[in-house]
C-alpha cells in the first residue's frame, strides 16, 4: 500500500474526540445553568477533572488561593476560561506519545501547540480586539496532523531534508512531495473525523499556506499560520523543520501590522509562556 | 561539571573547567560565545530581538533579551570572573529566516544586523559565525577548551 494511502487509514485509529468540551458549551448556554450541573459533567471524565484543577491553579489564569474542587474551578475560571481548560486538557491526552521523527522529545509537539495557541489569543488580540475560542481550539490543534505523519517523516528523512536543500522546498512542500500528503492537510482530516466546524478544519488545513484557501474574509487560517511562524522563529517547536517555511507576503498588510507588532508580541508570549507552565505540564 | 542550559532571552556564564554551556533551538534568535583562553572564562547569550527600545521595562527587567542589552551584559559579566576584553574571542549563530523572505519576518536578519553594528561600535572582531539560511541551531560551548560547536536541524555537530 502506498504511504498516502496508510497515513490516511491510521486516521480511523485514533480515538473519538471527548464529548465533554460540547457538553459543557452547551449547558453554559443556557440561561439557568447550575455550576453543579457543569461540574458533574466535568467530573464524568478523570483526565479531563485532574487537568482543570491544575490548570484552575495556573498564574496564566490569575489564580491567587489554592483551587481544589471542580466546583470552585467551575466557579473561579468563569465561562470562557473554564472552556479553554476543558479543550486544553481534552486535546492533551493525543500529544501524550508526541510525534517523533519531528521531536526528539515527546512533550515538545505539546509545547509548542500551547505556545501557537496562546500566541493566537494576543495576536487576536492586536488585530479584533477580541480573544477567541474557537481560534484558539484551531491554534491548539494546527499539528495533530503530526501525530501520525511522525514516524512516516522518520523513515523518509533523508529524502525530505534533500528536497529542502537542494531543492529549495519548505518541509511542507517536501512531506508532500515524498510522501503524498502533508500534515496540515492530514489535520484537517483529523479534525473532520472528529466533526470539528469548518472553521478549524480549514484554520489547520491551511495553517501553512493561508493565501491559498479561497475564503478571503476567513481570518482565524492567517492567524494561526503567524502565531506559528513566530513560534517558529522563537524556535519553539522547530527542532527538525527550522525556518523551511514558506513566507506568505501580503499578511502584514492584510492585518496593517508592522514589524514591530510582531516584535512585541514575541515579549508577550515570554511573559505567557512563564506564567502558563501548568498548561504544559499536563501531559 | 555540568551542562548549563541557556533558555530564550537569557545567558550563562562560567569559568569552571568541566561546564559546558548549551543553547537548543535557536531560529531567529541569536547566540553569542565569548571566550577568554588565559582566564578561562566563557558565556553564552541566547537573545531574542535586536533592539531594547522596543520595551524599556522589559530591557530592565530582562536584557538578555536584547541585542543591544544582552551584549554588553554578557560581557561585563565575564568581566567580573577576570575576562578581559581584549582576549575574548567571539562567535555568533542563529539568526535564521523562512524561505523567500521579503519585507516581513525579517527579524533574523534584524537580529544579525544589530549584533554585527554592536561589535563594530565596540572594536570587537567576530571570530566565526554561522547565520543565516532557514534551519535551527544549537550552540555549545565548552569552558575548558574554549571550543564552540554548533549543530544544524538535521545536521552534524561542527565546530564554529
Amino acid at each position: 500500500m502506498k504511504a498516502v494511502n496508510r497515513i490516511l487509514k491510521s486516521i480511523n485509529t485514533i480515538p473519538a474526540f471527548p464529548a465533554t468540551g460540547n457538553k459543557v458549551a452547551q449547558l453554559l448556554g443556557k440561561v439557568d445553568y447550575s455550576v453543579s450541573e457543569v461540574a458533574n459533567v466535568i467530573k464524568f471524565d478523570p483526565s479531563i477533572t485532574a487537568n482543570i484543577l491544575k490548570m484552575a491553579n495556573s498564574a496564566y489564569f490569575g489564580s491567587q488561593h489554592k483551587i481544589s474542587s471542580i466546583n470552585d474551578a467551575v466557579i473561579y475560571l468563569g465561562q470562557k476560561n473554564l472552556l479553554i481548560a476543558i479543550q486544553t486538557a481534552g486535546i492533551s491526552k493525543y500529544y501524550k506519545k508526541g510525534a517523533a521523527g519531528y521531536y526528539d522529545k515527546a512533550t515538545d509537539l505539546w509545547e509548542h501547540s500551547v505556545a501557537v495557541a496562546l500566541m493566537s489569543q494576543i495576536l487576536s488580540r492586536k488585530i479584533t480586539g477580541n480573544e477567541d475560542m474557537t481560534l484558539y481550539t484551531a491554534a491548539l490543534l494546527h499539528d495533530v496532523g503530526k501525530i501520525i505523519m511522525g514516524e512516516y517523516i522518520r523513515e523518509e528523512m533523508k529524502q525530505i531534508f534533500d528536497l529542502v536543500e537542494n531543492k529549495k522546498m519548505s518541509f511542507l512542500e517536501a512531506e508532500e512531495s515524498v510522501l503524498g500528503i502533508d500534515h496540515a492537510d492530514l489535520g484537517g482530516r483529523i479534525a473532520q473525523h472528529w466533526n470539528f466546524p469548518v472553521e478549524i478544519r480549514d484554520a489547520i488545513s491551511y495553517h501553512h499556506r493561508p493565501d491559498l484557501l479561497e475564503k478571503e474574509d476567513k481570518i482565524m487560517p492567517w492567524i494561526v499560520y503567524m502565531a506559528d511562524e513566530a513560534c517558529l522563529m522563537m524556535g519553539i517547536g522547530s527542532e527538525v523543520e527550522g525556518l523551511a517555511q514558506r513566507a506568505v507576503g501580503e499578511l502584514l498588510k492584510k492585518f496593517n501590522l508592522r514589524m514591530k507588532d510582531l516584535e512585541t508580541s514575541m515579549v508577550m508570549l515570554s511573559d505567557d509562556l512563564n506564567r502558563a507552565r501548568e498548561l504544559f505540564s499536563i501531559i | 561539571m555540568s551542562d548549563l542550559i541557556v533558555g530564550i532571552s537569557d545567558f550563562k556564564i562560567s569559568n569552571t573547567a568541566g561546564d559546558v554551556i548549551v543553547t537548543y533551538a535557536l531560529g531567529s534568535c541569536i547566540g553569542i560565545s565569548i571566550y577568554d583562553p588565559v582566564a578561562k572564562v566563557g558565556g553564552l547569550l541566547h537573545y531574542m530581538l535586536p533592539d531594547s527600545t522596543l520595551d524599556a521595562k522589559k530591557a530592565t527587567d530582562n536584557p538578555a533579551m536584547f541585542a543591544d542589552t544582552g551584549i554588553p551584559l554578557l560581557f561585563k559579566s565575564c568581566y567580573k570572573l577576570g575576562a578581559d576584553k581584549r582576549r575574548m574571542i567571539v562567535k555568533a549563530a542563529g539568526g535564521a529566516s523562512i524561505l523567500d523572505d521579503t519585507n516581513f519576518f525579517r527579524i533574523g536578519q534584524k537580529n544579525i544586523m544589530a549584533m554585527r553594528k554592536i561589535f563594530w561600535k565596540n572594536n570587537v572582531m567576530i571570530a566565526s559565525e554561522d547565520t543565516g539560511a532557514n534551519y535551527n541551531r544549537t550552540v555549545r560551548l565548552d569552558i575548558a577548551t574554549g571550543k564552540t560547536y554548533v549543530r544544524t536541524s538535521g545536521g552534524e555537530m561542527k565546530e564554529l
